[in-house]
């Protein structure tokens, strides 16, 4: 009786250790990235290194694609899920279907992408949900194009369906800083080209704001050399358009987003919330191409306008 | 065009490719997936078609070795003109004729020394439009294009081998046409007045398969100088297309085809009767360029161009015809990498296989081709030793199959002694190679199995001409009616001038006592002088041009084979250029050239001055999405001025333009 209750104790204590370690660790931050590219892998692995740098255990940080995370939500493998981590668009809406318990934030996302997900989602921003935005705020390129182009007192902007909601905070900001918007609409009844005219007619420099309707690779060939023969330099959104011949680009690179995020999901990771209202990115780059600067007889340097920008940001 | 997530819109390069074709295996597509936003990170990370990298970017004014005088589409559609020439004759340094009488309206730069334009090139998008039928000329080139397919003209004045080979001898006419994606929608234009004048133009661009595409059709026609049989209607076709063929390359295919009728000849000049005269001519260019990166561009360029002359008449005096008919043609590939090496360094290298042929009995006496193959490998490098220092230092060494082998070097210091204020100083050496005619002519008169005469007999001996170009430069950006000044002092000094002399040929075996004409290389001289170009801008919708030349040549007394030489090219000479805008869409521009003690292409000892003086007066007008502009304009306000002979002069004429475009 007695060995038959040892056996019994000895099998119990197997299987609760059996149970135990069959027991999944609990995850803390699940990643959900819309791609593998270059981007998204420098965001991606920039968060990873500074969580894991500041004691987030390793195997407690997941990632996963889209597709990954909708099979794991079927299949109920989400662990205890603390924060969960959205990097783009397309990872957003992906975890927005998930219905995820835990805060999510979204980063590497413009603004207004965000905002529609939000919309055809029908949520809001809280202490759950919020995003660390891609794009600069308008203000901020506003400052550029005055510390670089000082004399320039009309800014030609060119407006499709998705950036034309931008026009009235646009307007008041140059009207703000004594200066005039030359806006044109892209659409059916004015196509790129009269637009693109009409924008740089009497204007010290062109503002490149992102909307594919209207800044696109067929696009901006075009753009770029009528600006260009126009001798009115372009401040764009990307490091790519700087190659391609923009004089000038403020955007905020990767490696910037990722440490921004980190700091932001282990906010959340320790308090259980993420900043109650997105953010915009506070570090960003100023790229200067200087072939084209040259050309156009301006002397610029993108590191000291960069520091410049963040003074009059009171950054240091 | 709506971006989707599921399948990326724009192609990544290099190493992203790869991450992304992995990443789109990966990430399949989200099952029952919400609409996707419009606007999404990719805009901000993807990759752009790099356009403006370093070849693609013109030098600025103060980093060119050389003078410059540019000019853009809103002056040419101001100042009335009707063809290339009527604004080069604008330019300071330039001599122009609007006769029809060699081959087309000329324009030589520093001396006309003939009736032909050979001694400058034009390039029309990169492509030469010299045409080496008879002494060479650029004439027909220069009318090739329509006024309002043109974008800019640059006009670099001064010896340019070293960039663009034999031909660039005294001055390169750079013509940059509308891009057609620029040209997109519906333009017309037509125009009519006094001297027979009637021109009419008709362009089209669109969109198809990805590419822009626009074809311009015109026809330009008068009734030609007074006192010359020189009616003449021009016929134009151009057409272009950009396609984009990959993310970072791009073909530019342009084709044309032009027809000129001219009549040509004197009533009272048996050796050169009254006639009519055709010319055709059609080329094929394709131009393929690359954007290796930032700071690398590839091209590789293809010409084929072929011309067809037609000149022949009955002579009076004997059953032969007086003929100068013939074909022409040439082929030319080109590469060319620009690259930057630093941020002070750039450097652009090439080479070009040119291949010239030109077919005529009357003017070769056979019937075979005259081929001449050229090679040309050429460099230039730009250093900005400091900020205030900027080196160019090229040249090209070429090879013709017909005279053999030169280099021609330029060096050029600019140096920016103060913001806004740069010296330029250099030397450049040039040369033209003699002409296939100049080399080989052979024109002899036959009747009925009898050679009667010969009149041109090239014994092959002439050798290039050269010149050494010294220069002194300074341009400046002034605040003062927010100006720019351009100053250019030149000393072109001229060896082995190519000239043609007469020669007792008695073993001819010819009826007539035969003395035909050779071509040798004849005196050397220099012309030296100032040019001096100032543009203004002093205010809202205005433009002031003025120019100031001064020339003279220089020669050995004691050497002088051609007396009236010198007479080739002006003492003095200026150009007043006006404009203004006024309220309600109203221009005025008024241009005034004055050349004085110049003698005529075709008169050589005649001595005089030369004024005219062009008025336009424009109203723009838009009726709902249609906008264009009626121009009355008035060519030579002050009555009839010489040209080309002492026969011949420009009428004082006025004409109305009307131009629509949607």
């Amino acid at each position: 009786m007695l060995r038959w209750l040892r056996h019994l104790c000895t099998g119990c204590c197997l299987g609760l250790a059996l149970a135990v370690a069959a027991q999944p660790t609990p995850t803390q931050v699940v990643i959900v990235s819309s791609e593998a590219s270059a981007s998204y892998t420098q965001v991606n692995t920039v968060l990873i290194d500074a969580l894991t740098r500041a004691g987030v255990p390793k195997a407690a940080v997941v990632l996963l694609s889209p597709s990954e995370l909708a099979q794991r939500t079927k299949e109920g493998q989400l662990g205890l899920t603390r924060v969960f981590v959205a990097v783009g668009a397309r990872a957003t809406q992906a975890v927005l279907a998930a219905d995820p318990s835990a805060p999510v934030l979204s980063t590497l996302i413009p603004r207004q992408s965000f905002a529609q997900l939000l919309q055809s989602s029908g949520r809001k921003t809280s202490a759950r949900l919020s995003a660390l935005y891609l794009d600069q705020p308008l203000r901020r390129q506003i400052s550029l194009i005055q510390l670089a182009l000082p004399q320039a007192r009309q800014v030609g902007v060119l407006l499709g369906a998705d950036s034309v909601g931008k026009l009235p905070e646009l307007s008041a900001l140059a009207q703000d800083r004594g200066m005039t918007l030359q806006h044109a609409k892209v659409n059916g009844e004015q196509p790129l080209f009269q637009a693109l005219s009409v924008a740089l007619d009497g204007s010290d420099v062109l503002l490149a704001l992102a909307d594919s309707n209207v800044f696109n690779s067929t696009s901006i060939q075009n753009i770029l050399l009528s600006s260009f023969r126009a001798r009115i330099p372009m401040v764009a959104f990307s490091s790519a358009y700087t190659r391609a011949g923009a004089v000038l680009s403020l955007y905020s690179s990767p490696v910037q987003m990722g440490v921004q995020t980190a700091d932001l999901v282990l906010g959340a990771w320790r308090s259980g919330r993420v900043p109650e209202r997105s953010v915009e990115p506070d570090d960003f780059l100023v790229d200067v191409n200087a072939n084209v600067a040259r050309a156009l007889g301006l002397a610029l340097d993108g590191a000291a306008l960069r520091l410049a920008l963040r003074r009059l940001e009171s950054r240091p | 065009m709506k971006p989707s997530l599921n399948a990326p819109r724009r192609a990544s390069t290099g190493s992203q490719a790869g991450a992304l074709a992995l990443g789109l295996v990966f990430f399949c597509p989200l099952p029952g997936a919400q609409p996707v936003p419009s606007v999404s990170e990719s805009d901000y990370l993807a990759d752009v078609p790099i356009v403006l990298s370093v070849s693609r970017l013109p030098q600025r004014l103060d980093e060119t070795p050389g003078a410059m005088t540019l000019i853009d589409r809103e002056f040419i559609r101001q100042s009335g003109a009707r063809d290339v020439v009527d604004v080069l004759r604008l330019v300071p340094g330039f001599q122009t004729s609007s006769a029809f009488e060699s081959d087309a309206p000329q324009a030589n730069y520093h001396g006309s020394f003939s009736v032909y334009s050979a001694r400058i090139q034009v390039l029309i998008d990169g492509r030469s439009a010299y045409s080496n039928y008879l002494f060479g000329s650029v004439a027909p080139g220069l009318l090739s294009v329509a006024l309002d397919d043109i974008e800019r003209i640059e006009v670099f004045r001064g010896s340019n081998s070293a960039t663009y080979g034999a031909r660039a001898m005294l001055g390169v006419v750079n013509i940059v046409t509308r891009a057609a994606a620029e040209s997109q929608g519906l333009r017309a234009s037509v125009r009519s007045g006094e001297n027979g004048i009637q021109d009419t133009q008709l362009g089209l661009g669109w969109n198809a398969l990805g590419s822009a595409m626009h074809l311009s059709v015109d026809q330009r026609g008068d009734d030609g100088l007074t006192g010359s049989n020189g009616h003449n209607r021009v016929q134009r076709a151009n057409f272009n297309a950009e396609v984009p063929v990959a993310f970072d390359a791009q073909l530019k295919l342009h084709t044309g085809w032009m027809h000129i009728d001219a009549g040509r000849g004197f009533a009272s000049n048996l050796n050169a009767p009254l006639r009519e005269t055709s010319y055709n001519s059609a080329f094929l260019q394709l131009d393929w360029q690359k954007a290796v990166d930032s700071q690398q561009d590839v091209a590789l360029d293809f010409v084929h161009m072929q011309e067809s002359f037609v000149d022949v008449v009955p002579y009076a005096l004997a059953p032969v015809d007086l003929d100068y008919s013939g074909v022409a043609s040439n082929d030319s590939l080109k590469f060319e990498a620009v690259r930057r090496l630093s941020p002070d360094v750039r450097y652009v290298w090439g080479t070009e296989l040119r291949r010239e042929s030109v077919t005529s009995r009357p003017i070769y006496n056979t019937d075979a081709a005259v081929v001449t193959d050229f090679t040309r490998l050429f460099s230039n490098v730009e250093w900005r030793a400091t900020p205030q220092l900027l080196f160019n230092a090229g040249g090209m060494a070429e090879h013709n199959s017909l005279s053999g082998a030169s280099f021609s070097p330029r060096l050029m210091l600019n140096w920016t002694a103060a913001p806004g204020h740069t010296l330029r100083a250099g030397v450049a050496r040039a040369f033209r190679p003699p002409s296939v005619f100049e080399k080989q002519g052979n024109i002899r008169y036959v009747a009925n199995g009898t050679l009667l005469l010969i009149t041109t007999l090239a014994r092959g001996q002439v050798q290039p001409e050269s010149v050494l170009t010294r220069e002194l430069g300074y341009l400046a950006e002034l605040d003062w009616l927010h100006s720019q000044l351009d100053v250019r002092v030149y000393n072109d000094a001229v060896q082995g001038f190519i000239q043609s002399a007469q020669y007792a040929l008695p073993g001819a075996g010819s009826l007539l006592a035969s003395n035909p004409r050779d071509y040798f290389n004849g005196e050397n001289f220099s012309i030296r002088g100032l040019e001096a170009q100032w543009q203004a801008h002093p205010w809202a919708g205005a433009r002031i041009g003025l120019n100031f030349e001064r020339s003279r040549m220089v020669r050995d007394e004691a050497q002088i084979i051609d007396p009236d030489l010198e007479a080739s090219v002006p003492r003095s000479a200026y150009t007043v250029s006006l404009m203004q805008q006024f309220p309600r869409g109203w221009q005025l521009a008024v241009n005034q050239r004055y050349l004085d003690t110049v003698t005529l292409p075709s008169t050589s000892n005649y001595r005089g001055s030369i004024s005219r003086t062009d008025l336009s007066l424009s109203k723009s007008l838009h009726w709902g999405s249609y906008r264009g502009d009626i121009a009355l304009t008035l060519q030579n306000a002050g009555g009839n001025v010489l040209d080309y002979g002492k026969a011949f002069s420009f009428p004082k004429r006025a004409f109305v333009t009307l131009r629509v475009q949607d």
